[in-house]
């Protein structure tokens, strides 16, 4: 049986081998992806591109602009005379958020009836999120400061016992800290290497086999194999070897990118985590092969691996987190692999847990490297027939 | 011109029958998009809420109770254990089995009555969309529930009329999507990049294809033009391509209630447009590949490029001028913002006239390089 499995092995070395340009893409391509999307990603965002229309002009219209600007969440780009003025600016996307402070600010702020009007984009996400969050934040704080302020003309600071100027803190009776574990700085990085170290695993283990075996269908030369002793198991585990070798080159790569070059920091166990990598490869692997044996035609095989990838991605939990999702996608979602692996990669670099804590998705990736490479033989079978 | 008419028209035909007759393929092809349409809008929920959280509350007061009472009512956060101490929510959010947790210390209610209550919030930071929710919903309840407080105590000092709310209160308006619902900025996005994934992978093997099962020597001794081979491969797909977008599109509107704001018939022609870039790509992608093998390793490439680097879900502002340009190579950049100009905003050409004319520049010029790049390869 192994010198079987020894033969289809190589010859898919030399195929692999043979292909340098193919060959040259596929060890190259993920490092690229992770350099490209290291770069590229940024979550937090910033200096969003503002207009303001200030109809007052007046200390304390300024004051306010200037609570905004020192957040760097809003860079000032214009100053507009009208609300019609800032729509269309918003309208053509020269504008990505816009302030409207109504004529006679200051004299409203004594009152204490004063209010602003924040304009955001909402066609993009992130922007109107980032935008909405940081203006109420900032308007909350500033309006906290007045009040505190006018506390303390009153007379309250001394005799709650906080000196003037000791500011808010010191005022309010409840502090709540919030703690971010594991990211503390909320490094975009932190998070983002460990997810798309699955992600970009998953893509290229499913295309490297998707083609594998309806390559051999539509070149004729699955005839040739099948005159051959070789069984379906042994068939299917000497294409999944060498390819997993190309895969394994693409791990390394990827993380000597990531913690390396973009220096994310690795918590866990290293070999752990590339056993357990190893594990994953095999599963997209066998998936690739699954999805071979079931293609009449590359172009088929082809389409599928486009809408693997694309489900994976989605309901995977590399973007979107998973317990948002309705309990009928999320089950969706439990048939890729990368659902499995992406717990366990941000499990051990991010945070630094063992097995103790993984063993869950670890026992499952387990049976579904079994469970998938036993299917894939089966569907080839009946079609050899 | 009737000469290279009949040529086009011949290879025009036989692209046609080719298409037709693989139904597997076909069906897949067609449904595919709408599935995942399906699929994403179902799945895909921006405004992380109902974090699972873990309290672990050592007080057990009013005081206590009432702030966690506070942070469960934002909605962004639901309580799915009860921890004794710190280092069991530790545990929990190590495990994964929840997203935050909520330490609360001894002798809450008098801290607060003294003015020196301390809570805290823990946040798996793994996880960036959980993280920022949960930050700015935490300190946004947290700093809302110390100010009621701090009125409360100040009303009993009888300082309550000069008081009697915040002196600054700002209204947010979220143009073109008020209720920030997700499907909104979804919905648009989403068809475009399915297109786009469409219209690529649909040329992406075709001339490989051909090379590799050796019928390309036979449509070499014909008299037809590369040009002409080039269009004719393109024509059929453009039905298909058609179909999905309006399958897409209905499901959209229909289905999901997005509103459609813009002049459906812009809507149609500058699909058409990204239509034919995307199928120019996959041509140029079909050319440069010796075979099939290589055009989907590409056309992968470019499947993670579109995800990433064309806002479809990350913004492009902050992405730096290089990688931006990165960007600018892929059609699905224009038309991400096309898509959401017209179908989101409402605005016509006058404010989109730019990403059209860098469509039809991009179309005219991928063309033209899968043109030369098939005849090189001919030579």
């Amino acid at each position: 049986m192994l010198r079987r499995v020894w033969s289809v092995m190589q010859k898919e070395f030399i195929h692999i081998v043979r292909d340098r340009r193919t060959l040259l893409i596929l060890i190259g391509m993920p490092m690229i992806q992770l350099l490209l999307f290291g770069y590229a990603i940024n979550m937090n965002v910033d200096h969003i591109p503002t207009m303001v229309v200030d109809q007052s002009l007046d200390s304390a219209s300024h004051a306010y602009l200037d609570a905004l600007v020192t957040s760097s969440f809003f860079d000032l780009i214009a100053y507009l005379p009208s609300q019609a003025d800032l729509i269309d600016a918003i309208d053509e996307g020269r504008a990505q958020a816009g302030i409207v402070i109504p004529a006679g600010f200051a004299a409203d702020v004594e009152r204490g009836q004063a209010q602003v009007l924040l304009l955001v984009d909402g066609a993009d996400f992130f922007t109107s999120v980032s935008a909405y969050n940081a203006a109420s934040v900032i308007a909350q704080t500033y309006a906290t400061e007045l009040l505190v302020a006018r506390v303390e003309r009153a007379g309250l600071a001394a005799r709650r016992g906080a000196g003037p100027g000791e500011g808010l803190q010191g005022l309010l009776p409840l502090d709540t800290r919030v703690r971010i574990l594991y990211n503390p700085n909320l490094n975009d990085l932190w998070f983002i290497i460990p997810g798309m170290t699955a992600m970009l695993l998953q893509v290229q283990t499913i295309t490297l086999t998707a083609a594998a075996v309806v390559r051999e269908r539509e070149r004729g030369n699955i005839e040739q194999i099948l005159v051959t002793p070789i069984r379906p198991a042994e068939f299917m585990v000497g294409k999944m070897v060498p390819t997993g070798a190309i895969a394994l080159v693409n791990l390394l790569t990827i993380l000597a990118v990531g913690v390396v070059w973009f220096d994310v920091p690795f918590q866990g166990n290293f070999w752990l985590f590339l056993l357990l990598a190893l594990l994953y490869v095999f599963s997209g692997l066998g998936l690739g092969l699954l999805v071979s044996t079931m293609s009449q035609n590359q172009k088929q095989a082809h389409q599928l691996v486009a809408l693997t990838t694309m489900v994976g991605l989605m309901l995977g939990g590399f973007i979107f987190p998973r317990y948002t999702m309705p309990p009928l996608l999320q089950f969706a979602g439990n048939l890729f692999p990368l659902t499995y692996f992406i717990p366990i990669s941000r499990g051990i670099i991010t945070k630094g847990v063992g097995l103790e804590s993984l063993w869950e998705p670890v026992a499952v990736l387990l049976v579904y490297v079994v469970v998938v490479v036993t299917v894939a033989a089966r569907a080839f079978k009946p079609r050899l027939d | 011109m009737r000469k290279r008419l009949t040529r086009f028209g011949a290879v025009l035909r036989k692209e046609m029958i080719q298409t037709l007759r693989d139904r597997r393929t076909l069906a897949i092809v067609l449904l595919m998009p709408l599935l995942q349409l399906l699929l994403f809008a179902y799945a895909i929920d921006m405004t992380v809420d109902h974090i699972p959280t873990a309290v672990a509350d050592l007080s057990l007061d009013a005081q206590s109770r009432a702030l966690i009472e506070s942070l469960l009512a934002s909605g962004f956060f639901d309580l799915t254990l009860y921890a004794r101490d710190e280092a069991e929510v530790m545990q929990a959010i190590d495990a994964g089995a929840v997203r935050a947790g909520v330490v609360i210390p001894p002798h809450f209610g008098e801290q607060v009555e003294r003015g020196q209550a301390q809570a805290l919030i823990l946040l798996d930071g793994s996880d960036s969309f959980t993280v920022q929710s949960g930050y700015s919903a935490a300190l946004a309840v947290a700093q809302a529930r110390a100010m009621e407080l701090l009125v409360q105590q100040v009303d009993r000092m009888g300082l309550g009329s000069s008081l009697a709310g915040l002196p600054v209160t700002t209204s947010a308006r979220v143009l073109y999507n008020p209720a920030l619902d997700d499907l909104v900025f979804l919905v648009p996005a989403l068809a475009a990049i399915l297109l786009q994934i469409l219209s690529v992978n649909l040329t992406a093997m075709s001339v490989a294809r051909e090379r590799e099962l050796g019928t390309l020597e036979q449509l070499l001794i014909t008299p037809i033009r590369p040009l002409e081979l080039m269009l004719s491969k393109m024509i059929p797909n453009i039905l298909i391509s058609a179909a999905g977008l309006l399958g897409i599109t209905l499901a959209g509107v229909y289905w999901f209630g997005v509103p459609f704001r813009g002049d459906p018939w812009l809507f149609a022609w500058v699909s058409l447009l990204f239509i034919i870039s995307g199928l120019g790509l996959g041509l140029l992608i079909s050319t440069v590949s010796q075979t099939q093998h290589q055009a989907q390793q590409i056309s992968v490439l470019l499947f993670m490029l579109n995800l990433l680097l064309t806002g479809f879900i990350y913004p492009r502002e902050p992405m730096p001028p290089a990688i931006q340009a990165v960007g600018n190579l892929i059609p699905l950049t224009y038309a991400i913002r096309l898509t959401r100009g017209i179908f989101t905003k409402g605005v016509g050409l006058s404010f989109l006239w730019g990403d059209v004319l860098a469509l039809a520049i991009y179309s005219a010029i991928v063309m033209l390089l899968a043109s030369i790049t098939f005849k090189k390869r001919l030579d």
